[in-house]
């Protein structure tokens, strides 16, 4: 077989196995969101290629439409970056396959690299960047003005998504290098933000501009820099091969600890200590804490250290909701896919869900104790009110959570609890529901406060809370029994997803 | 305790994969399932232990119905009365209801194990589920020495860092820690050393023999399961092709003729 007919069945299982996933492939239901989604954020950027074109019209203080539009390219690959995590593997990650075959690594790696350059999801903005280009672009320079614009896009896209692999590749080793495009973004984002004109602004738009020119210098620079990016993550990828081929944690753990203080609760403790155990023991779970306390904290410490959210409101109750629920959030929307992986061993003792679910309702009560104390600083110099965190505390435990625990009876995928960073966290109803719970309170303290008045507003809340806490026995028997109810559909689903 | 299949039926697509109209699994039997691949062997297990639905048809399980006077466990008003009906209340529909899991232990495959667990506290998570004393369970455990080999307790090693051989010991053991009346162990004698499948063998026929216990062990090694069961189903595509009284060894020829084994 020739290497081109090689790389195409290459190519073709790579695009199999994405449409094979069994998340994707049996659920009718996945299948019509993941459609709808990408229709939905192709249609948002159509409009808002469309919008920014009509509403800059030929110019915007006296400079064309797309000149502005153009100054802005690193916000877009910054954006575009970040949102490549969850989306796209390494290569070394889907190299252990082929393990086996008589097929060269490096031509493996090759055509993964090249895969990944030449993917139709580089070409995702064009939904916005065709609109925009036309209007601002085609009709007053001319179609080839257009099309060279809409390549120079297209190849600075390539070279990012080359630099997110080799940043991924390094995170893959170790989480540390994640402070890698976190400090280039950041250092670019204070260039460009904090003087009062940015100073990387013209250097965009002339770049931008020269693509339009068809000037070759330029092609000629991101060419070299998509080669550089390629071949450094050629080399780097390639070392890493044999650590994700023979991929096995073969460590002792340092501390076994037992947390015998648990005993006493019987079951439930037994419960409890897995929960802990699960926490602290795999990458995946303790990574998702480890990013819920650092916004915690990040957004604290920015309503503490500046004046920005000083005459917010909004703000002001989105951080502290924030705080409530994000530690919940990360574990209780994925309720049970974790478990997934071993669920036919929970499914052969008596009510072992049962009990697992209090203890996950116990557990992630006690991790409430935690918003308290970091949004302290804040209630004492006034800038968060006691009683807005009374309210959400006991709303959050109360009402918030019992409406995570319903996705016990739904989730029937399983996640893996022990990759770096998995490729897939959750699905896209999780995300949906995320939202609606993030929401929701907000809209209910802002009408509770209209109509009581401050605090009573958020005696209210909290009074919903304590209805719920009062009667989560109640609630979680109720969703054990829809989750039994549920149990040979989800128990397939989870056997499907595990290991995929 | 005795397991009752009828009607039983499930099929995944066009594909059979257990279509078995009556079989009875007697109380204290060692029952070997043996059948190529794909012949439904786990899937039946499954069912037993309901952790797939069923097309059609039950698995009930029980003590000693039919008439016969028993000891009758889950009919607390009268446990010693006979059973007049043909599946008396004291037999239960494992579909119906969790109390079968009180009697129960199985191991299948790895998603039986908790594998951020060292081997030790897995143990005593399911001794303490169990209500099993830290004495008892140091007593299980010292039954199962030449079985571990020194490689499982007392160390700081997660179960999912163990080889796929001491990941099937750690499951084996978690399932019979529990005293089962009914086990079930689906191939145990995979990716086990040679000393451990002799060890294994060892533990379940002396088990079956101090207990009474009815075990239910599939396996594609014919010699082994010869060797320990007392009765022998071969299925193939669901169905069950021979019933065998394995009592006197008498199974070894029809298996190996069936398998093709000499020729």
């Amino acid at each position: 077989m020739n290497s081109y007919k090689l790389y195409k069945l290459i190519c073709k299982n790579a695009d199999l196995q994405e449409k094979r996933h069994p998340l994707i492939d049996k659920n009718r239901f996945m299948k019509f969101f993941l459609v709808f989604y990408w229709l939905y954020f192709a249609a948002i950027l159509l409009f808002m290629g469309v919008v920014m074109a009509m509403g800059m019209k030929n110019s915007y203080n006296g400079v064309a439409a797309f000149h502005v539009f153009d100054g802005g390219v690193l916000y877009l690959l910054i954006v575009d970056f970040w949102l490549r995590f969850g989306l796209q593997e390494t290569p070394a990650q889907r190299m252990q396959q082929y393990a086996l075959l008589p097929i060269r690594r490096s031509f493996l790696m090759r055509t993964y690299l090249i895969r990944s350059g030449l993917a139709w999801g580089n070409l995702y903005w064009w939904f916005m960047l065709v609109p925009f280009g036309l209007i601002t672009i085609a009709v007053p320079l001319g179609w080839l003005a257009f099309l060279g614009w809409l390549l120079g896009w297209w190849l600075l896209c390539i070279a990012n998504g080359l630099f997110y692999l080799f940043c991924r590749a390094l995170i893959l080793k170790h989480l540390a290098w994640t402070l890698l495009p976190m400090a280039i973004h950041g250092a670019l984002l204070a260039i460009m933000l904090v003087p009062d004109k940015n100073p990387l602004d013209m250097p965009c738009t002339l770049l931008m501009y020269s693509f339009l020119k068809w000037e070759f210098l330029p092609f000629l620079c991101v060419g070299i820099l998509i080669l550089l990016l390629y071949k450094a993550n050629f080399t780097l990828q390639m070392g890493m091969v044999h650590d994700e081929v023979g991929k096995k944690e073969d460590k002792e753990i340092k501390h076994a600890t037992q947390f015998n203080f648990l005993n006493r609760y019987g079951k439930l403790g037994e419960y409890l200590k897995l929960e802990v155990k699960q926490r602290m023991r795999n990458k995946t779970v303790k990574m998702s804490f480890y990013v819920g306390l650092g916004f915690m904290i990040l957004l604290s410490g920015l309503m503490y250290f500046t004046d920005i959210y000083d005459n917010l409101d909004f703000m002001r109750s989105f951080i502290c909701l924030y705080n409530y629920i994000v530690l919940g959030m990360m574990t209780l929307i994925t309720i049970m896919c974790y478990e997934g992986n071993y669920i036919d061993g929970l499914m052969s003792r008596r009510e072992s869900i049962l009990q697992l679910l209090t203890a996950k309702y116990y557990f992630n009560v006690l991790l409430l104790l935690i918003p308290p104390i970091i949004l302290l600083p804040l209630m004492i110099i006034g800038k968060m009110s006691v009683w807005m965190n009374v309210g959400y505390f006991f709303f959050t435990a109360g009402v918030i959570y019992p409406a995570f625990f319903q996705m016990a009876v739904y989730n029937n995928n399983t996640l893996p609890m022990n990759t770096k960073i998995t490729s897939k966290q959750g699905n896209t109803t999780q995300q949906i529901f995320s939202t609606v719970i993030f929401f929701l309170p907000l809209g209910l303290e802002r009408a509770a406060n209209a109509l009581l008045g401050e605090p009573w507003g958020y005696v209210f809340l909290a009074s919903l809370g304590i209805v719920g806490i009062a009667t989560h026995h109640y609630w979680l028997r109720n969703v054990y029994k829809r989750f039994m109810a549920r149990r040979y559909k989800n128990m397939e689903g989870f056997r499907a997803s595990r290991n995929s | 305790m005795e397991i009752i299949i009828n009607n039983l039926r499930k099929t995944f697509g066009e594909k059979v994969a257990v279509d078995i109209p009556d079989l009875t699994i007697h109380s204290g039997e060692l029952l070997g399932l043996v059948g190529n691949n794909g012949a439904g062997k786990s899937t039946l297990f499954r069912l037993i232990l309901d952790l797939i639905k069923a097309d059609t048809g039950t698995v009930h399980m029980g003590q000693g119905a039919r008439g016969k006077e028993h000891e009758n466990p889950s009919c607390p008003d009268n446990p010693l009365a006979p059973c007049s009906l043909p599946l008396a209340p004291c037999f239960i529909n494992v579909a119906e209801t969790e109390d079968w899991k009180d009697w129960t232990g199985a191991f299948v495959d790895e998603s039986f194990l908790i594998d951020y667990l060292t081997p030790d506290e897995y143990f005593q998570f399911i001794a303490r589920l169990t209500d099993t004393s830290d004495e008892q369970l140091q007593e299980f455990l010292s039954q199962f020495q030449h079985f571990m080999a020194d490689e499982l307790t007392g160390q700081k090693k997660l179960i999912r860092t163990l080889s796929a051989g001491n990941k099937q010991k750690v499951g084996i053991m978690a399932a019979m820690l529990l005293r089962p009346k009914v086990l079930i162990l689906d191939e145990p004698f995979n990716f086990l050393d040679p000393r451990s499948q002799n060890a294994i063998k060892h533990l379940l026929k002396k088990y079956n023999e101090e207990t009474g216990a009815t075990i239910l062990v599939s396996s594609h090694n014919l010699q082994h399961t010869v060797d320990i069961s007392s009765r022998i189903v071969l299925l193939e595509n669901g169905k069950v092709i021979y019933d065998i009284d394995n009592s006197e060894k008498q199974a070894q020829n029809i298996l190996e003729n069936y398998f093709e084994v000499n020729e």
